[in-house]
């Protein structure tokens, strides 16, 4: 569905961007592109939309170039922002008119479906919408097409748990009938919850391509523990640190096996954490060393 | 390009009602003041011998020029000008703000998102442009048609340059700005800039007419253009329509071509 090639993106003085990155999305995927922010995650959106151009390399979305059928591409995708900036002035119906009438087909029930799903009062000015409301018009103004490929930029920025969890479901039930998503992220937690497959993106390179499973099967925890008696180090466990009395380190192996092995050291205080991402890379680069 | 055009009239509405109320509001009331200046007249240009040749010839009331005492004359001084300077700035606002605005206000990215392209973008906006100005000076040709006639002799051809020659230095205004905004994304900036043009060529206008050394400065001035002098003696010039048909359409086509290839990083 998608397939970026040698992506290369240099704005004039600022060194961020993307280099030379490669990356092909199936058809019918959830596909996670996640990395901190400034990683280039944006970039490559908004080169997918055609917002800017590429310095070098080329990306298609099923086969049309990403700037010469930019418009014939668009009648198939559908896009959500980050941030949300509409026309406040006008009133969300106005709104929907005005979105899907760039559009030639358009699925009238499942948009009235959406807005019921989804709570939306459709006769009040944009402007006086709260954030998580007006994410929903953004939903809605994404969907209402039945696009073959659904691009989303933070979708879930500024969305009340609720909310997260009617979006993910949305999601799934948009993967169901065959949707392509592009899912560009800087949580890995959430990504992982519907991606099959997840690309990480770091200062502007593609760093790994990785199925969810793998990840989650290859995932260390992050433990942190405070004990009476000094713990001697494993080799199992990683990124070992000592502060405050506290110890922090990395565990990939079974977590039966630690506590085990914890119980010993007499714990006063344990915590046990999905780690973050920069720590995933720390744990990757060093499992690469290794390698 | 008709969602864009009808969005961006819709949108633009308010402030067109605005602007050509106060416009066609002032001049309409000059031209109803004709009447009750028209006895005196005389006396009045009797004071205007008193004053230096060069100040005359920069109101147009120079050897050759306007006649106040008709009311030809009477709205190329006391109308005429406020049409061009208030014209202008609408102008320019609009044509500041009308492409620009989609950068400021981010919602370019969503513009973008869907499925029409930048040049249908770009000229649904000159439309709505050209649409809103020449709807301006339409209703402006119609109050004017009724003073023309109620107040003096009515000539088409004069009736027809003061109607529409300000269309003409409005879309000069408006594409210069339109062109500015495709570079200075910042409407409030080039709204500054834009409005500084409107007054800045005016009073190089001025300046052309005021001193015979820097005459060739009407060249580069709008204002001079159109300017009720000719208007009323039927002789707008060749070289200026040619100068004002290029300047409109190169800074459209220009803009246009611009952003084509302009990378989008609001």
């Amino acid at each position: 569905m998608i397939k970026i090639k040698n992506l290369t993106k240099i704005y004039g003085s600022n060194i961020r961007g993307v280099f030379d990155l490669s990356l092909e999305v199936k058809e019918g995927e959830i596909f996670g592109f996640i990395g901190p922010n400034g990683a280039g995650k944006s970039t490559t959106v908004r080169t997918l939309l055609n917002l800017i151009f590429p310095t070098r390399g080329s990306a298609q979305i099923k086969g049309m170039d990403c700037v010469k059928d930019s418009n014939k591409i668009k009648r198939m995708v559908g896009y959500i922002p980050s941030e949300i900036h509409f026309y406040g002035e006008m009133s969300v119906k106005k709104f929907l008119d005005y979105s899907f009438g760039f559009h030639q087909k358009i699925d009238h029930d499942y948009i009235k479906d959406l807005i019921k799903t989804l709570d939306l009062d459709t006769s009040k000015k944009i402007g006086s919408l709260s954030l998580g409301n007006k994410k929903k018009l953004a939903i809605i103004q994404a969907l209402g097409h039945r696009p073959k490929l659904l691009i989303l930029d933070e979708p879930t920025s500024g969305l009340d748990p609720l909310m997260q969890h009617t979006f993910f479901e949305i999601l799934i039930q948009e993967k169901k009938r065959g949707t392509t998503i592009f899912f560009s992220s800087h949580i890995l937690s959430e990504v992982q919850k519907v991606c099959d497959r997840v690309g990480i993106i770091k200062d502007g390179r593609l760093v790994r391509i990785e199925s969810v499973k793998n990840i989650i099967s290859n995932q260390s925890k992050k433990i942190k523990i405070k004990t009476r008696k000094e713990i001697t180090k494993t080799e199992e466990m990683l990124d070992f640190k000592m502060i405050n009395n506290q110890y922090t380190f990395l565990y990939k192996d079974d977590l039966n096996h630690l506590i085990k092995l914890l119980s010993s050291y007499d714990i006063e205080d344990l915590i046990i954490e999905e780690p973050s991402l920069e720590e995933i890379f720390m744990d990757y680069y060093e499992s690469k060393e290794k390698a | 390009m008709k969602n864009i055009i009808k969005h961006e009239f819709k949108r633009n509405f308010r402030s067109l009602v605005l602007w050509t109320t106060i416009i066609v509001g002032l001049s309409a009331l000059m031209l109803v003041l004709f009447p009750a200046f028209e006895d005196s007249m005389g006396e009045m240009l009797e004071m205007f011998d008193a004053w230096p040749a060069g100040f005359l010839e920069a109101f147009g009331l120079g050897e050759g020029g306007l006649d106040m005492g008709n009311i030809y004359g009477w709205y190329g001084v006391e109308g005429y000008l406020f049409v061009l300077l208030i014209g202008g700035s609408y102008s320019a606002v609009l044509g500041s703000s009308i492409l620009s605005k989609e950068e400021d206000e981010k919602t370019i990215e969503f513009l973008l998102s869907k499925p029409v392209s930048r040049t249908k973008i770009i000229f649904g906006k000159i439309f709505v442009i050209i649409l809103n100005l020449f709807l301006l000076n339409l209703l402006m040709s119609i109050v004017l048609f009724f003073s023309f006639v109620l107040f003096g002799e009515f000539d088409f051809l004069v009736w027809v340059l003061f109607s529409f020659a300000p269309l003409l230095h409005q879309l000069v205004f408006a594409s210069i700005s339109f062109f500015i905004s495709v570079f200075i994304t910042k409407s409030r900036a080039v709204i500054s800039i834009s409005l500084g043009l409107v007054i800045g060529l005016y009073v190089v206008e001025i300046i052309s007419k005021l001193t015979d050394s820097a005459e060739f400065l009407k060249y580069l001035t709008p204002y001079e253009y159109v300017n009720a002098v000719d208007i009323v003696n039927n002789n707008i010039q060749g070289i200026y329509l040619l100068i004002t048909f290029i300047v409109i359409t190169l800074s459209f086509v220009l803009s246009w071509m611009f952003y084509n290839k302009k990378d989008i990083t609001t």
